[in-house]
């Protein structure tokens, strides 16, 4: 039998594999550098930039509930400059064998172009731009475009206009059908589709009576919300034919390829990462056993294989 | 790359009540051991617990190169506590470590003092066992329960002094009360103070050291997610360079030690 393919095209961006890193969870990379072979992953999604630092939101920023964590982290950020400049960021980056997604946000559109635009100038060791506009934690940006068509699309548009690097937007799971603003965004110029976000959420502490984080609500992920971004997936394959990168929960192996079998092209693992940095690699090597055991040579060739007759 | 910090599966040789609520619990760990430094902290994940997503980080109480082991010591206060305190000998559990930046090291020929508030202990007894020279340790608690580990303080030939909040043990009070009369004594050897406790005890840890213009290390204890800095969950404000004047810094990456002169208070002070 053939050596099984892991090698997955989104587009004209090509990964080793189809395991990523989300969003929010591995830092820029170089956090975890000593604990997890950086070259062996699919790709790296850095933590979300903004034209300006951020200091993010006041602790306490996370909480620990049943299969799964709330966070309110805020976007904190070091800002463009720095992070193009700076060693810790960029410029480490592009010194790792692996295809790297930064992710960007704004307050405003002008925002979200002004990241688009600078990237595109400085564009080495780029492989796409996450656009997030689903972000439950911040007051003015993120969410607010997520959750309405019109601006969703406006703000797609404008860094399609800005940047000629491939885009994938980042969708929020709460609206009433995501399928929508998938349409929407490639409509608008995306070139992939990123689901899910996280899920607003809240939990309070009966004896102190405080949320777990300091804005009361948070958005959360982990186990618990791996069924909810299953059937996202699914929806959003049915609706777009562009890639999809499927996230929300996954754990290991199997959980990754029933996120295959919904639609998405690639996954990525995020809070996963917290409990077990070698997550991704883990679920690498099980991808490829399950290729194997079922005689398929490429990845390519369960995505989107559910049988729903 | 080279690896300072490592995912490590440990077999549990030991992990006993130590006092009351205290348990120690040791592991057989190669890899993670020989760097350890005292103020760093190891990442454990919680056996046969899928359902709580989290690692529970603790500090290295003791570690040995020699014997390959390492051991934390930990009060039982919730469910992850529980959870760890149910672990037998002969089960394998993943770490993270050594993590954090730990206390610098102890300089030579001046005067060392501790601060330890609780189970502030834990993470200040390697900086007992590695000392150029022998100081002044000052353990805080509650009550004589909560006194723990003064005996392997002793041993290493630092003077240890004790205060309870209820008199059950040592001094009647809190544990900067004995600090001031320490700072007084030791004015002459410039020493240096380490500490770790309760974020009040660290405060006022700060003041009387900076108001005798004596270095401090404050050991800062946050809610933690990746341990790893990754998340910017366990931040806490650092003077810096910017309009505001201070930085959310990652207490697990760029800490847990901070400069007490550098510690950004929101009352304007020091």
């Amino acid at each position: 039998m053939a050596e099984v393919s892991l090698e997955t095209r989104l587009g004209d961006v090509i990964l080793k594999n189809p395991v990523v890193t989300a969003s929010g969870t591995f830092g820029y990379g170089k956090e975890y550098a000593d604990l997890v072979p950086l070259e062996k992953l699919g790709g790296i999604t850095v933590k979300g930039v903004s034209p300006f630092p951020s200091h993010g939101n006041t602790p306490p920023r996370t909480g620990e509930v049943f299969a799964g964590l709330i966070n309110s982290i805020g976007l904190q950020n070091p800002g463009l400059d720095r992070f193009m400049n700076h060693e810790d960021y960029l410029p480490f980056l592009r010194t790792v064998d692996t295809a790297v997604f930064i992710n960007i946000w704004g307050r405003t559109i002008d925002d979200y172009v002004a990241v688009a635009a600078a990237l595109d100038s400085e564009s080495e060791g780029i492989a796409a731009l996450e656009i997030n506009i689903s972000c439950p934690n911040i007051k003015e940006g993120g969410s607010s475009f997520g959750t309405n068509l019109t601006l969703a699309g406006k703000v797609v548009e404008a860094v399609r206009n800005a940047t000629s690097l491939p885009l994938i937007t980042k969708l929020s799971p709460n609206v009433t059908h995501v399928a929508d603003f998938a349409r929407c965004v490639v409509d608008h110029g995306s070139d992939m589709i990123s689901v899910i976000n996280t899920y607003p959420a809240m939990s309070i502490d009966i004896n102190t009576r405080r949320p777990c984080v300091s804005t009361v609500a948070g958005g959360l992920s982990g186990h618990a919300i791996k069924p909810i971004a299953v059937k996202i997936v699914y929806d959003v394959a049915r609706a777009v034919d562009v890639p999809i990168i499927g996230m929300g929960g996954i754990y290991s192996a199997e959980d990754a390829i029933e996120f295959m079998l919904a639609g998405a092209d690639a996954v990525a693992i995020g809070t996963a990462l917290f409990s077990d940095p070698g997550t991704p690699l883990d679920v690498i090597a099980g991808i490829k056993t399950y290729l194997e055991s079922w005689g398929i040579n490429d990845v390519a060739d369960i995505v989107g294989t559910v049988l729903t007759v | 790359m080279n690896h300072s910090r490592f995912q490590e599966v440990c077999d549990v040789l030991e992990n006993c009540n130590y006092r009351g609520d205290y348990f120690q619990i040791t592991f057989r760990s190669r890899l993670i051991t020989p760097g350890v430094k005292a103020g760093q902290f190891v990442h454990i994940q919680l056996p046969d617990m899928p359902h709580l997503t989290l690692r529970r980080p603790f500090s290295v109480f003791d570690a040995s190169t020699d014997e390959g082991t390492l051991s934390v010591i930990y009060k039982v206060v919730g469910a992850g506590s529980t959870a760890l305190a149910a672990v037998e000998r002969g089960k394998r559990i993943s770490l993270l470590g050594p993590l954090g930046n730990g206390f610098p090291a102890t300089p030579i020929g001046r005067g060392i003092i501790i601060v330890a508030g609780g189970y502030g202990c834990a993470s200040t007894y390697l900086i007992a066992r590695g000392a150029a020279q022998p100081g002044v340790c000052l353990l805080g608690a509650r009550n004589k329960a909560d006194i723990l580990v003064e005996d392997a303080f002793a041993a290493t030939g630092f003077r240890v002094h004790i205060s309870t909040d209820d008199g059950s043990c040592g001094h009647q009070g809190l544990v900067t009360e004995l600090l001031d009369r320490v700072l007084t004594e030791t004015a002459g050897a410039s020493p240096v103070t380490y500490a770790c406790g309760p974020n009040a005890m660290l405060d006022a840890v700060a003041d009387m050291c900076l108001a005798r213009d004596i270095e401090a290390y404050l050991s800062y204890d946050m809610n933690m997610c990746c341990g790893v800095g990754a998340c910017f969950t366990c931040v806490m404000k650092r003077k810096a360079d910017n309009a505001d004047g201070w930085e959310y810094v990652r207490t697990c990456r760029d800490g847990p030690v901070i400069d007490a002169r550098e510690v950004y208070r929101e009352d304007g002070t020091t």
